[in-house]
């Protein structure tokens, strides 16, 4: 049955807010969730695949009985994770039936192939959940909170913060001294010389002991 | 997404020729507000997996259980409940801010006794907050229960100790070493762990305040762009005039204004 060499998977064309879905799917109640919402395009062979969102990452369903049957999943599993340019995200249906068998199996797919794995309860929440995911797929990266650039922070405040560790430096001594020693580097190269006209004697001998003692 | 592969660092090849000393057992950082929500988790660290689990005041980082991964332990109903959505994107984008790598780990909630067991409506949102997260490279677990959160803390750890990431110098530190730990811990972005090591790398703050980019990211075990972030604040220079008013020193003030 299969064109490619063993393991490998041929690459599959899916056109932008549309997903291929494998044949065996054709009439069940997770295509019914999905259609009129999303554009569902049915292919055979598409095995050990269940869905694929883009031509690089794709979904791998269990179902329920599969996880109580056994460890055959696995094999799927593998074959994708071991496809070097498919991204595979794995829907597990956890019932209370096939709860027992969650723990091993999160273990094997998230731990031990670094997959990710969603579970839901039926057939209907994994529509809802797929659909959910194309739609993050083509959003703009932007519109991701844990995808925003970081903004370049002053550091003014924090540079106060830190030379107010060194013991003997307060909020008073802390702005004198990056004033003469405008950076933590500079003034950690100071004297005892450089540092008295700036905090007086016992302070100086502070700050230099807290820069040079070994720790 | 992000790929979960060991990237080859300076520090990893270098501690991979080292043989893990016998006596050093796997250890977990855990923050101290975690005492009253977690303790099932962590007594079940220490008792049945044999972790050694220190509790130090990791201003809100869950768990520490490598030199570049936090866990965020979240009840399931937090999670699906929109209203506190808002909050728990805040929390995973200051954590972004400190850590290389994240993962959530999604914990049913404790039933309360007389409460009948509640019905997790599945909500859109809870869906679309999944979906950004894995999008984003964050690793997500799901757990029934305490103890099971404590058997996925101890998989994450020996998995990172697997990568040679693993936490390796002592947790408790001395009075001497306390000082450098303040002041490490104030530069801007730096996780716990980080500070620790460089507690613990350094000879002498002023050791570490003179290395290149390069020597901090092998001692304080962080990512070359980390490194890099460090350095320049080290060597970035004050204004006094980029300070906000509340701080800055009323004598401080411009000439301009002094003179008027």
């Amino acid at each position: 049955m299969e064109r490619a060499a063993p393991g490998g998977i041929d690459p599959v064309h899916v056109p932008f807010g549309h997903i291929v879905a494998n044949e065996k799917w054709r009439g069940s109640e997770l295509a019914q969730g999905m259609q009129g919402k999303i554009k569902l395009v049915f292919e055979d062979d598409l095995t050990p695949v269940d869905f694929y969102l883009s031509s690089r990452s794709c979904i791998l369903f269990v179902t329920e009985a599969e996880l109580v049957a056994g460890n055959s999943y696995r094999k799927r599993l593998v074959r994708v994770r071991n496809s070097s340019n498919l991204q595979g995200i794995v829907i597990v249906e956890k019932t209370q039936m096939s709860e027992q068998y969650f723990s091993a199996m999160q273990k094997f797919t998230v731990l031990d192939l670094g997959m990710v794995l969603l579970p839901v309860a039926s057939q209907m929440e994994a529509s809802c959940l797929i659909i959910q995911l194309v739609q993050e797929q083509v959003k703009e990266p932007s519109s991701n909170p844990f995808l925003r650039n970081k903004r370049a922070q002053i550091s003014e405040p924090s540079l106060l913060r830190t030379v107010q560790q060194i013991s003997g430096v307060g909020k008073v001594k802390a702005p004198l001294l990056l004033q003469k020693f405008p950076s933590i580097q500079q003034l950690s190269n100071a004297s005892v010389r450089d540092l008295e006209p700036v905090v007086g004697q016992a302070a100086a001998q502070q700050i230099h002991t807290f820069f040079t003692q070994p720790r | 997404l992000a790929n979960f592969c060991s990237r080859p660092q300076l520090v990893g090849t270098r501690a991979s020729l080292q043989a893990p000393r016998e006596d050093q057992r796997a250890c977990i950082l855990v923050d101290s507000r975690e005492v009253t929500s977690g303790a099932e988790v962590i007594s079940s660290l220490r008792a049945i997996h044999g972790f050694h689990v220190e509790v130090c005041p990791l201003n809100g980082c869950d768990y520490i259980v490598s030199n570049r991964m936090v866990v965020e332990r979240r009840y399931h109903s937090e999670m699906a409940n929109s209203l506190h959505k808002r909050k728990l994107i805040g929390q995973i984008q200051y954590l972004q801010n400190l850590f290389e790598r994240i993962c959530v780990i999604v914990e049913k909630d404790r039933e309360k006794a007389g409460e009948s067991s509640r019905i997790f409506k599945r909500t859109k949102s809870y869906d679309s907050l999944l979906t950004a997260l894995i999008s984003a490279g964050i690793r997500i677990l799901f757990s029934s229960c305490q103890e099971e959160t404590a058997d996925l803390l101890k998989e994450l750890s020996l998995v990172e100790q697997r990568k040679n990431v693993g936490i390796h110098v002592p947790t408790v530190v001395n009075s001497s070493k306390w000082e450098a730990l303040q002041f490490y811990l104030s530069i801007p972005n730096i996780s716990y762990i980080t500070a620790l090591n460089m507690c613990h790398q350094f000879s002498s703050v002023k050791k570490m305040t003179n290395s290149t980019a390069q020597e901090i990211s092998m001692y304080a075990r962080v990512t070359q762009e980390k490194a890099d972030e460090i350095h320049r604040y080290i060597r970035c220079l004050f204004d006094v005039h980029m300070l906000p008013d509340a701080l800055r020193p009323g004598r401080l003030r411009s000439p301009v204004s002094s003179a008027c």
